[in-house]
């Protein structure tokens, strides 16, 4: 019996060293960018990245930059908030109303309308980014946010993931709404929204993290500079005509921290808004 | 209750980092004013009284400033027809392909653009969307080294407005060269500068110069000084040419002696080369006059121990001396409200005597009006911190190649940019990298571009 | 009308509309609209038939794309799956203690972006003595090597980059799936005197399943349709010898690039046709169909 206990432990002690050295290997790249945003912009192109300090060459120099410089650094970043915001907002929203319907209710062509659903789970967007494109110059949707945020609202997993959570949901709850004279809709926005918070807190942080990282699309809708996303801004700074590396590297490692402040505290959300189409088939 | 407390906490943290962005956002809004910094992004001019907005795109950020001093000068000179310039700096890549689209769209095009050389035929077919810029360059013409109009040019009217010459010259590191036991002055032809290559690395282990893989600038030199070009007379593509296979395989030559090697970066003007020639690990640059402006701004440890100087040539008093390299046209959009305004200030800004002299004093390019070349009160003007950062006077060189600079043909021709697109990712990268016989790369290409072309 | 819009007939159809709409207007539109582009040649504004599917097919640089996504979407299956799969396992494991921190460690490169992420990696595999990724090899004694001008070595960078950024997102995936499977079947598997690596080929392998199955699509089409992490890597949509082209990058160079609209619709086209053929082929091979049917 204790041989066995000791056998436990030393497999204890052998899979935490395992996964250390894991975590390890996994940080280093954050790492790097973290000793490189004390570096000079001109070394990372000498010298590319890397574990080596120099505590001569090292200096606040980039951060008094990003907070004091004159650059579009922080209109990327509050574009990129607003964006992802109202993104967030409205995604949930239609999503959920969408979600709803298909969980509450039976109705024709409803299931072939979900298949559509599934389907679209499956089509990567860039199949149809160019023919959008051209839609979007035709009804002279380019260059807004509305061509960013439009036809995502109805956003296929999202609605799934919804459609999922609700349809534990006891039909007895809606009829207690319809006697008490609630109608379809009020009994939407006034019994279901509140009872959705979790799969809301899930949801918001998938969807915001793609919003917040989104790179293809934008780049092709979005013309004027002052409308550029972070992820756009930055690429701008990635520039053969310009020596740009101190704002971008840490211009970059900065953009990671909000969404890295909201992980911290949110955690469990976030591991519930990834997994949330895995578990539940 | 918790669930609650969280979903709130949310909002919270969302509104709170909304608003943090904000403030920031508007502390960077408000050093905008000072306009015309050199960083990216947009920049507006600050005007006083009535002035008519112009939309200016460009990628290369040192342009701004240049613009914006112009501009000033021309709103003294012109109260009754001020402009307010507005300025966006884009990626390379990303602002050629707006710029063709927002064509295509008839939406969402500046008024006015820099559009780089290699792109410019793309803008030549069909339909062009440019304004004829002939009338406004009309009065310049005598002084302008004509090639450099034609590259912005088709069926004799010019849709751009060139910035430079870019003759090809030979940029030396003086302090290495002597390290090396090398004597620039005495290289003449490419057979002199292979060995000296040779003997350089012999001594310092160092590499001499480097072999492209992402441009064509010492190639295309190489290439117009033999009478080789990219197309047939014909116009069809024909890069298995005998002159094209004599060019590539020299190199290939030089690269085998060990002294010349490819550079991070593939070629002298790019991010990733600048330290490599800041440090000393290659000495020379052939390059077009304007590596002055990299030269000043990125390698700025070699300050006082670089020299220019003409490039070789296959053989001593050879007609073909040089060739201009790279560039920007600025254009008018047709379309545009102000096309007419923007034209005639553009035509100031870019054609003038004055700019032509900040073309030098400012951007440390070489001027397309010669008239300037000679002025030697500013091509030595020892203040200027092109002539303080050389150890030759720059303009000595150009003086001496002055009448030998050409063009190739091809450059204006409307496959150009898929030809250069194929060499700087594909044909190089073949033979420089992967060892791959010259002939064998190019026949590939050939191909390639034959499909692409449907010849 | 009021009444009708109120009615418990008309209000599902009210609650899905604005998805309907989103598949007519985003998704049915373009398809058929992509459909008629890609019989045309746009800048010329002419018909040309199959002229595009023609061309495509003896387009070496296409084929070559084709080749790069298939072989990139290969080899994140074959790393993104078995190992975060056993990852879980282990992290799952009785024996394993405060598996958590590891997980929200193991998840943070997923929070940075493609374009901050490639960035990272393009300048750690820089062709620099200096680099990390040279500083690593020369620890073994190898001399520097440009990594990302050759096509395995740059091959390596990519799936690096994938590993790194989706490797805790995937072992997270499978502790969902692992976590919905009750703990008295490992018991009693235990108990017939089952070994822990029996128990993980017996058990825990066909019953995470559904989520091996949801991964493995989610993989699929991300591989195929892999484009940003390429551009990050390489700076732009080019790459020597175009060893870093995607399918997508290739759709966006001749689409966007070059305005060959027509062509580039028949990139997608062909995209579009691949990615459905490869998810029937895994559906029907992993049985997830057999299920719906019965």
């Amino acid at each position: 019996m204790k041989s066995q206990k000791n056998k436990n432990t030393l497999a204890t002690i052998m899979l935490i060293v395992f996964f250390t050295i894991l975590a390890i290997l996994i940080i280093i790249p954050i790492y790097t960018i973290f000793l490189a945003s004390f570096k000079p912009g001109g070394d990372l192109l000498q010298y590319g990245l890397n574990l080596g300090i120099d505590w001569s060459r090292m200096s606040l120099d980039n951060y008094s930059l990003l907070f004091t410089g004159q650059h579009e650094y922080w209109r990327w970043f509050t574009n990129s908030i607003i964006l992802t915001v109202v993104t967030v907002v409205a995604t949930l929203l239609v999503s959920a109303f969408v979600g709803y319907g298909f969980a509450a209710y039976d109705f024709k062509g409803k299931n072939a309308l979900f298949i559509v659903v599934l389907l679209i789970l499956s089509i990567p967007l860039e199949v149809v980014m160019l023919p959008l494109y051209k839609q979007m110059t035709t009804w002279g949707m380019m260059d807004s946010y509305l061509a960013i945020v439009l036809p995502f609202v109805a956003h296929a997993s999202t609605i799934f993931f919804f459609r999922q959570y609700l349809l534990g949901l006891p039909k007895s709850l809606l009829e207690a709404g319809r006697i008490d004279g609630a109608t379809e809709y009020g009994i939407f926005f006034r019994l279901i929204i509140p009872i959705m918070k979790p799969a809301f807190a899930a949801m918001a942080i998938l969807n915001g993290m793609n919003a917040w990282n989104n790179y293809l699309w934008p780049l092709l809708v979005i013309r004027s500079s002052g409308k550029y996303t972070l992820t756009l801004g930055l690429n701008t700074l990635i520039n053969p005509y310009g020596d740009n590396y101190s704002l971008l590297i840490v211009g970059s490692f900065f953009s990671i921290i909000p969404i890295f402040i909201l992980f911290v505290c949110f955690q469990q959300y976030f591991i519930e808004g990834m997994t949330a189409g895995a578990v539940k088939e | 209750m918790k669930k609650k407390l969280v979903a709130a906490l949310l909002c919270v943290a969302m509104t709170a980092s909304m608003l943090l962005g904000c403030s920031a956002g508007s502390e960077g809004g408000g050093s905008d004013d000072s306009s015309g910094s050199g960083s990216a992004g947009k920049n507006e001019m600050e005007v006083e009284g009535d002035a008519t907005e112009i939309e200016v795109w460009t990628f290369i950020e040192l342009h701004q400033q240049f613009y914006t001093d112009m501009a000033e000068k021309w709103n003294e000179e012109n109260p009754d027809k001020k402009v307010k310039l507005v300025l966006s700096n884009m990626q390379y890549d990303d602002m050629h392909n707006k710029l063709s689209l927002a064509l295509e769209s008839g939406e969402g095009a500046p008024d006015v653009v820099d559009i780089e050389l290699g792109k410019f035929p793309a803008f030549m077919t069909g339909e062009i969307g440019l304004r004829d810029l002939t009338p406004e360059i009309e009065p310049y013409l005598e002084n302008i080294i004509e090639s450099r109009l034609e590259i912005y040019g088709k069926d004799g009217a010019y849709y751009g407005f060139p910035t430079h010459v870019g003759a090809m010259v030979a940029f030396y590191n003086t302090a290495a060269l002597e390290e090396g036991d090398v004597d620039y002055t005495t290289i003449k032809t490419w057979d002199d500068f292979k060995e000296a290559g040779v003997k350089y690395h012999e001594k310092t282990g160092k590499y001499f110069a480097c072999v492209e893989t992402t441009a064509q600038w010492m190639i295309n030199l190489m290439l117009r000084q033999k009478g080789g070009d990219y197309l047939d007379a014909d116009g069809n593509i024909d890069i298995t040419n005998d002159k094209m296979v004599e060019v590539l395989e020299y190199i290939k030559g030089m690269q085998e002696t060990g002294a010349f090697e490819t550079v991070p970066g593939g070629q002298p003007d790019n991010e990733e080369a600048y330290p490599s020639y800041n440090n000393g690990d290659y000495a020379v640059q052939i390059m077009p006059f304007w590596q002055t402006s990299r030269c000043v701004n990125y390698m700025s440890d070699l300050s006082g121990n670089v020299a220019i100087a003409p490039t070789p040539v296959w053989n001593e008093g050879d007609e073909v001396k040089s060739i201009g390299g790279g560039g920007t046209g600025t254009a008018v959009i047709a379309s545009s409200e102000n096309a007419d305004l923007a034209a005639e200030v553009f035509a100031y800004i870019k054609l003038s005597e004055g700019a032509n002299e900040e073309v030098w004093n400012v951007l440390g390019f070489d001027p397309v009006n010669t008239a300037v070349w000679t002025d030697t009160e500013l091509t030595q003007n020892p203040e200027n911190q092109f002539v303080k950062y050389f150890n030759t006077y720059p303009f000595d060189a150009l003086l001496e190649i002055q009448d030998g600079i050409m063009a190739l043909e091809s450059l204006t021709s409307e496959k150009f940019p898929s030809i250069n697109n194929e060499f700087c990712n594909v044909t190089l990268n073949n033979i420089y990298e992967n060892g791959m016989d010259v002939k064998e790369a190019l026949e590939e290409s050939q191909e390639t571009l034959k499909n692409e072309f449907g010849e | 009308m009021k009444k009708l819009f109120y009615s418990q007939k008309l209000a599902p159809y009210v609650f899905v509309l604005p998805f309907a709409l989103t598949v007519v207007i985003f998704w049915m539109f373009p398809i058929g609209n992509g459909i008629l582009l890609s019989f045309q040649d746009v800048l010329k504004d002419e018909w040309i038939g199959l002229g595009n599917y023609q061309r495509l097919l003896s387009d070496k640089i296409f084929l070559k794309a084709v080749y790069n996504s298939a072989k990139y979407m290969v080899g994140t299956l074959v790393l993104l799956i078995p190992f975060p799969m056993l990852f879980a396992t282990l992290l799952n494991s009785k024996l394993m203690k405060k598996p958590g921190v590891f997980k929200s460690v193991y998840f943070i490169p997923a929070l940075t972006s493609v374009v901050v992420a490639g960035t990272i990696f393009r300048l750690m595999f820089g062709e620099m003595n200096t680099s990390l990724a040279n500083q690593i090899i020369a620890a073994f004694g190898m001399s520097p090597i440009k990594w990302l001008k050759g096509e395995w070595t740059s091959y390596f960078a990519l799936l690096l980059l994938a590993c790194w950024r989706w490797t805790g997102v995937n072992i997270l995936y499978f502790l969902a799936g692992l976590q919905s499977i009750s703990t008295d079947i490992y018991e009693a598997a235990s108990i017939d005197g089952a070994s822990k690596w029996q128990q993980f080929v017996k058990i825990s392998f066909p019953l995470v399943k559904p989520t091996t199955v949801y991964v493995l699509t989610i993989s699929i089409y991300a591989g195929l349709s892999m484009f940003t992490e390429s551009y990050m890597l390489w700076k732009g949509n080019n790459s020597p010898q175009n060893i870093g082209l995607t399918i997508v990058g290739y759709l966006y160079r001749q689409g966007i690039e070059k305005r060959a609209m027509g062509y580039a619709c028949a990139v997608g086209l062909i995209l579009l046709i691949i990615v459905m053929i490869v998810n029937l082929v895994q559906l029907k091979a992993t049985g997830t169909f057999d299920k719906e049917e019965r």
